[in-house]
């Protein structure tokens, strides 16, 4: 054999693995710890008294100190959603779903938030949702704690009430 | 200082992995063919450089057409070490303490990347080293074909 085989290899496989620790923030570290107490944690700005969530040091808009925690409700208003129709690898969620940004009761700003018990036509935005938690003693302190959103059948939020809250 | 609250740290071991394929081309192809059909190191003859591995189909030296396929012999000569104490595992090539290095093969012009894993008290500049090659049925058409090489003298 004076030659290298005739037919190639196509293709190597490979893959760029990096390990690191992630560290926390006070305030992201106070907000996950309080979610295995069933409590969602905000930051309140000491001058427009807007509302954080998960809580901000200081605030993007006005830059100042938002150096108060408060404690916000578990229902909310869907704001603006989207229908997911396409697997993505390691979430093993029943396909349509509903990803949305909720608008909790007392904050200025919406989270994330997966919307389940809907079906994925039934999804609008001003329909109010609450938290479907893990069970006690299984919730760790993690943005898991919260399993799902869910609607709970009271009647639409206003478009005013949510718009600016995005 | 602010009066914001203040909490012990939290911490959490993550993993960020990027899996993906790359197209080898004609060229470094069969020289991956060569090594999981052959167990041969193949180079080719390119102009301005002598036997040139790996082989890329062109001379790097002044982009002409690469000419014949030359067969190199799986041992030579190291020409650089950099040893790494410390190895991250799944991101680089060994679990234990490993030296990568660069080896003049017999035959060949060009230095070939490879690492050693073995007798690294006994590896320095000028070491005679040789290809350990992985089991024909663990052999995938890689670079990682040749498991290591050993320090030979």
């Amino acid at each position: 054999m004076s030659q290298p085989p005739d037919e190639p290899v196509k293709y190597i496989e490979s893959k760029i693995h990096l390990p690191y620790d992630y560290v926390a923030g006070d305030y992201r570290a106070l907000y996950m710890r309080a979610l295995a107490d069933k409590k969602i944690l905000g930051s309140r700005c000491s001058v427009t008294g807007k509302v954080f969530v998960p809580p901000l040091m200081s605030s993007p808009e006005s830059f100042a100190p938002a150096d108060e925690l408060v404690e916000l409700s578990d229902r909310g208003i869907v704001t603006t959603f989207c229908v997911v129709n396409i697997p993505v690898i390691g979430r093993e969620v029943e396909l349509p779903y509903v990803a949305a940004s909720v608008a909790l009761d007392g904050a200025d700003i919406s989270i994330f938030a997966m919307v389940q018990e809907c079906k994925a036509e039934d999804a609008r935005m001003g329909m109010r949702v609450e938290a479907v938690w893990k069970p006690d003693g299984e919730r760790t302190g993690d943005h898991t704690d919260i399993s799902y959103f869910r609607p709970t059948g009271e009647p639409d939020a206003p478009r005013e009430s949510y718009i600016n809250r995005l | 200082m602010s009066s914001a609250p203040r909490t012990e740290p939290m911490t959490a071991e993550m993993v960020s992995e990027f899996v993906y394929k790359h197209s080898t081309g004609n060229d470094i192809g069969r020289f991956l063919a060569g090594m999981k059909d052959q167990k041969k190191i193949w180079c080719q003859r390119v102009r301005g450089l002598g036997v040139a591995v790996p082989p890329v189909g062109y001379s790097e030296a002044d982009g002409s057409p690469a000419g014949e396929w030359v067969e190199v012999q799986p041992r030579g000569t190291v020409t650089a070490i950099a040893r790494v104490f410390r190895p991250i595992a799944e991101l680089h090539p060994s679990d234990l303490p490993f030296a990568y290095i660069l080896v003049r093969l017999e035959g060949a012009d060009t230095a070939l990347a490879h690492i050693v894993v073995d007798d690294l008290d006994r590896l320095f500049i000028g070491s005679r080293v040789e290809a350990v090659w992985k089991p024909d049925e663990e052999r995938i058409g890689s670079i990682r074909d040749i498991a290591h090489f050993r320090v030979i003298g």
